[in-house]
This record gives structure tokens, C-alpha cells and sequence, in this order.
């Protein structure tokens, strides 16, 4: 399956710009872009599949991106989990509602510890063919 | 920015970004550097993030940076800004970054090179077996809810009371370990949960534990007076306050992007989010923030109890009789209130040094003692495969830079790019080659962290040391590493 983010160099961290159909398609495309990134799925030591929901609030559509980032990361870290799948039921400009499943981290190998998504260089854009973001991670 | 800036030349160590480069700039930046370091500095978009810095309300003298400055988020790695509280002076989170508290401590020892090379194998895996490291990695050391609350306050100490080391390590340690004024409340629960069960593991990415020798000395009055010699085998340890940090970063980021409306601040990247040190936000950001800091302080603590452990079994004999004692800890991502002659007027100035060190200079308040005649030890973590420096901050810094220097080497190649051109195993037999274990738990760690990807330690050093605002002891070379 083609990836739906690619990676921006950045001197001391990580960027990546992640496209989607919609806005929806990005959000869900950017999240599960940190877990793809940062970890891969080598073992079946727990087979428990973990269901959190998600629902954030913002100022504006930056701020929503940013915070749901943050939160995906947060929840993970927190729950030792990591996400592979992401229903996202309502989104608007201030707010949003998902379903996050995933499953332990004891079934993956970490390639690298995303600490947090960043205002920095942010960009969300409508274009021809759907929405693309560019957001910076501190790693 | 960085290539077409035309920055003003002060002298052979320190460029200036003019006010005039960007209106909202209250002052103009200051970048501490030769022309062989500005060239790469030039190369990412670290000097339009010292310009930017320059915005932040109440910022005195200059926004500075570092010979290590490297394009970060929000401030510049390798960054400095003292606020004025008095006069609308801010604190930012991202001033500090989400690793707060992220540091170093260097311990000497009476092994020579020679103790250390026939067993350094078996004492690389050994400290890579006990010390735990990686992401999400958890520590053998368990603590209650009541417990990480009591770390929280008392840092190191807490650390000390559980028999993870003496009193002359917190005499030892930047603040002694714990910051005054750490207030519990103001850390949020999921803060707590990130933190829990992290304490004494190493974490991931740039933080290691070194085994180091001596291979250079520069001031006899100086490396006599810490009683280290060439050959001499050294410790140092980098990390951080982990999980707990930067949630902390997080939740107050969130809140002080808020902020900005609220006190009419105007910054041109949002990353800088800060909120005035006087108000209700940014007093609540710096209780917290104190919180991570002390949880880093007992996380090196018991990082420093571990490695002791390991060496006592290796070498059949206890730590003190190795002669296993801490030199100094400092802490590079950090915001401090500090007392600074301004204009000849006592002023107390929030200090942020993002990827900065404390250089504090003979006789000033807040160092130990016995370093009160030579000044606070500077430990400067270079590469894996090149050198550590030991300094002593001077006077200079206090009137120049707020009592700072750099962190490191700072990063010249990003990690992609690293992965992409620099083949594991190839690296790993030059660093054998040159006599130097290396032992990581992250795939890909070895080669993002490769010498190739850092500037190289001995001309930042060296800048510093010219420019006067730290003075190089010793340098070190790496013989083991233990990589997160």
C-alpha cells in the first residue's frame, strides 16, 4: 500500500507532509502516519486489540491538528499502545470525535520516540486533489 | 533566511542579526560562532529562529546562540533568551523544549585506560543489560503515585533517601537536584502516567551512557583542582525527564497558544506560545516545569546508581573505592529566574537556554563550594566517535550570555539523511576500529546518532573557549557507549 505521508528533512527532527482526500482522510492520515513512522509491527505477543475513543477541542483547524497529534502520542505513550487503526466520526473546524484502535506495544519494534507534534513550519492546505499537511516532530 | 542574511561581523567569534532584519524584533540576535561553524548554520533555518526569538516580550540585550545552534522548533537547539518579569518579560514552554530538563553528568574514576580496555567488552554489555533504555523503556526501580509526587519535589534527593547515592552527589548537581517551588497540582494526570515507571531508564534517540578517557588536558590549576589526570577513565550520562517532560511541554504549550490573544502577544511562530512569567499561566508553566526538572535530576541519579552497581561488579569492589564520584550535572533544557547586573541595575531575568549550558563563573551564587575559586563545571557531550569536553563557566559569560554556553555538538545532517548515507556496519567497524564498543537498543539508532551526522565537538568548543564564555579543562574520547 503507498504511503500516504513523506518525509521533509529537518536538521534535528522529523518533518513529514501527509495527504488526504479530505479533511478527514488527512487527519486520519497524519495520525496513523506518527505510528507508521515510529514503530513496526514485529511480534504477536498480546493479542488484545485496545479500543480508545478520542474527542478534542480547538480554536481552529491548526490548532485541532496539532492537538489531536498530540493526543494520538500522548495515549500511546500513557496506555502503551500503538495505533493501526483510526475511525474518524465528526470533524469540524473546532472540533472532533474518533475511534483509535491498536494493540501493545509489546508486538512492536520502536524505530524511533516521537516526543510531540509541533506549531513549527505548520501547514494545512486545500489543493486539487484533497488537503496536505506539513507539520514538524520533535524527536 | 540563513543564506541571504547578511549578518553583522562583531568579531571572530560573534555575529549579529540586526533588529532592522524583521520588524517585531525587539532586539537583535547574537550568534557566537567562527566562519567555519557559520557556514553550516547557514545551511538550515536556525538564524530566522534566533530572529524570531528576538520577538518575544520583555527579551533583554539579545537573543543569542550557541556554536552548536541548529534549526529546531520554535527557539533555535543551541538557544538563549532572558526575559525581564518586570517589564513584560514572557516564559515559553517551547523555550525549554518537551524534554525538559534533558542534561548531563560526568563522574570521574581511578581506573586508568588500561583497567578498562581488557574488560571494556564485557563492561559495555553489562551496562547495557542493567541500564534500561529505549523508548517506552521502564525501570527496575518502581515507585507509588505518593512516591512520584515526593520525586517531583525533592528531585535527587528522593533519589539519595532511597540509598541511590550520598549527599556529595546533590552538592554536586545543578540546584542540588530539585528546583524550588515544584508544585504537584500543576502537573496533570496524564503527565504522571507518561512519567510512572520511567524512572532510572535511559530513553531513547541522542541520550547515552559514556565510558570516556582523558586524552587531553589544557589548565593544570583547573584538571589538579578536580583531581583528574591523563588516561583517567570517565562516565557521563545524558537524559531527561522522559515521558513526564513533555507532557508537561504539551499541556502548557496548549494552554499559552491561548495565551497569545489573551495578552496581546505578537510572535511569528506559534511553537514560541509563552504567556507573561507573572501571570497566573506562566507561574503555573514554571511550577510544573520545576516538577519535570527535579523528575530528570532523580532519573540521572539513578541512571549514575546503576552504572556505579555495574562497575562494583565488574571490578569486585565498591564504588567509592573506584573512586566513582560525580564531577557535576547540568541541565541544558531549562528555564531558571536569575539575578543579573543590567545597564548597572541588580535585575532578576528568566533565563531560557534551549540546548544551553549554565557557565557560571568564579564566586557566583548557586555553585558548589569547592568550585566557588574555578567555576561551575560545563560538561559538553560531543559524539560517539570523537571527544567530550569538561569546562568552567567565566565571568564573561555572566556579562555576555546570561551565564551560558553550548550543550554539544549539535546536529549538521538530519536523521533521514544520516539513515540514508551512512550503512551500520561499516560505521560500526571504523568505531571498532578506533577502539570504541557501541551498544544501542533502537533500530537505526547507531546511524542516526553517527559522528558524520554532528559538527564537530572541538570547533564548537573551541569557539566558546576563544569567545571566553566557558574554559576547556579536559577533553575526552569515548571507549564505550550505550545508546537508547
Amino acid at each position: 500500500m503507498p504511503k500516504n505521508y513523506e518525509i521533509i528533512e529537518h536538521t534535528a527532527d522529523i518533518g513529514i507532509r501527509v495527504k488526504g482526500g479530505s479533511l478527514k482522510a488527512l487527519f486520519q492520515n497524519a495520525g496513523l502516519s506518527l505510528f507508521e513512522l515510529s514503530s513496526r509491527k514485529q511480534f504477536t505477543k498480546n493479542k488484545k486489540h485496545i479500543n480508545i475513543p478520542i474527542k478534542q477541542k480547538a480554536n481552529n483547524t491548526e490548532d485541532l491538528f496539532i492537538n489531536w497529534l498530540n493526543e494520538l502520542l500522548s495515549l500511546s505513550s500513557a496506555r502503551g499502545v500503538i495505533f493501526h487503526n483510526i475511525k474518524i466520526d465528526k470533524l469540524q473546524d473546532n472540533s472532533l470525535e474518533a475511534l483509535c484502535t491498536g494493540s501493545s506495544l509489546e508486538n512492536y519494534k520502536i524505530n524511533i520516540e516521537i516526543k510531540a507534534a509541533t506549531y513549527h513550519g505548520l501547514k494545512i492546505e486545500e489543493g486539487k486533489g484533497g488537503w496536505q499537511a506539513e507539520v514538524i516532530l520533535d524527536v | 533566511m540563513s543564506n541571504a542574511c547578511q549578518l553583522e561581523k562583531i568579531d571572530d567569534f560573534r555575529w549579529r542579526i540586526p533588529r532592522s532584519y524583521k520588524s517585531g524584533m525587539r532586539v537583535p540576535g547574537i550568534i557566537y560562532a567562527d566562519e567555519k561553524l557559520l557556514k553550516d548554520i547557514r545551511e538550515d533555518k536556525a538564524l530566522e529562529q534566533v530572529a524570531n526569538v528576538a520577538f518575544l516580550p520583555g527579551i533583554v540585550n539579545a537573543s543569542l546562540a550557541m556554536p552548536d545552534i541548529h534549526w529546531g522548533y520554535g527557539f533555535p537547539i543551541g538557544g538563549v533568551a532572558a526575559t525581564d518579569p518586570e517589564a513584560g518579560g514572557v516564559i515559553s514552554p517551547g523555550g525549554v523544549g518537551f524534554d525538559i530538563n534533558c542534561g548531563v553528568r560526568m563522574l570521574r574514576t581511578n581506573l586508568e585506560y588500561e583497567d578498562v580496555k581488557v574488560r571494556l567488552k564485557e563492561l559495555v554489555y553489562a551496562l547495557f543489560s542493567d541500564i534500561p533504555s529505549g523508548v517506552g523503556s521502564k525501570g527496575d526501580i518502581s515507585v507509588s503515585v505518593k512516591e512520584e509526587e515526593e520525586i517531583l519535589v525533592k528531585g535527587a534527593q528522593w533519589a539519595v533517601n532511597k540509598g541511590f547515592g550520598t549527599q556529595d552527589d546533590l552538592d554536586c548537581t545543578e540546584e542540588n537536584g530539585a528546583m524550588h517551588g515544584a508544585d504537584p497540582r500543576e502537573v496533570s494526570d496524564r503527565a504522571y502516567q507518561r512519567g510512572k515507571a520511567q524512572s532510572g531508564t535511559l530513553g531513547s534517540g541522542n541520550h547515552f551512557l559514556e565510558v570516556q578517557v582523558i586524552d587531553q588536558l589544557y589548565d593544570s590549576k583547573i584538571y589538579d583542582a578536580l583531581n583528574l589526570s591523563l588516561g583517567q577513565v570517565t562516565l557521563m550520562i545524558h537524559s531527561g525527564s522522559r515521558g513526564l517532560g513533555y507532557q508537561i511541554c504539551e499541556d502548557y504549550t496548549r494552554s499559552m497558544v491561548n495565551c497569545l490573544n489573551k495578552y496581546n502577544i505578537n510572535i511569528p511562530d506559534r511553537q514560541l506560545a509563552c504567556a507573561p512569567v507573572n501571570s497566573e499561566e506562566g507561574r503555573k508553566y514554571l511550577s510544573a516545569m520545576k516538577c519535570a526538572a527535579n523528575y530528570a535530576w532523580a532519573n540521572r541519579q539513578c541512571l549514575m546508581h546503576l552504572t556505579r552497581t555495574v562497575f562494583e561488579s565488574i571490578f569486585k569492589t565498591s564504588w567509592q573505592k573506584l573512586g566513582m564520584f560525580l564531577i557535576y550535572d547540568v541541565a541544558h533544557n531549562i528555564a531558571k529566574i536569575e539575578k543579573y547586573n543590567i545597564n548597572g541595575q541588580e535585575k532578576k531575568l528568566c533565563v531560557h537556554r534551549k540546548g544551553a549550558t549554565r557557565s557560571f563563573g568564579p564566586g557566583q551564587h548557586g555553585i558548589p563550594d569547592k568550585y566557588k575559586n574555578i567555576g561551575q563545571p560545563v560538561i559538553i557531550p560531543g559524539d560517539m566517535g570523537r571527544n567530550s569536553y569538561l569546562l568552567v563557566g567565566t565571568e564573561k559569560a555572566m556579562e555576555e550570555t546570561f551565564g551560558s554556553c553550548c550543550h554539544g555538538a549539535g546536529r549538521v545532517k538530519s536523521r533521514t539523511a544520516a539513515l540514508r548515507t551512512i550503512n551500520q556496519d561499516t560505521l560500526l567497524k571504523e568505531l571498532e576500529s578506533q577502539g570504541i564498543i557501541v551498544k544501542a537498543s533502537g533500530r537505526g539508532t547507531i546511524v542516526e546518532e553517527a559522528p558524520q551526522a554532528y559538527k564537530d565537538v572541538n570547533d564548537v568548543v573551541r569557539v566558546v573557549h576563544n569567545a571566553g564564555i566557558a574554559k576547556r579543562v579536559c577533553r575526552m574520547r569515548p571507549l564505550g557507549v550505550i545508546k537508547g
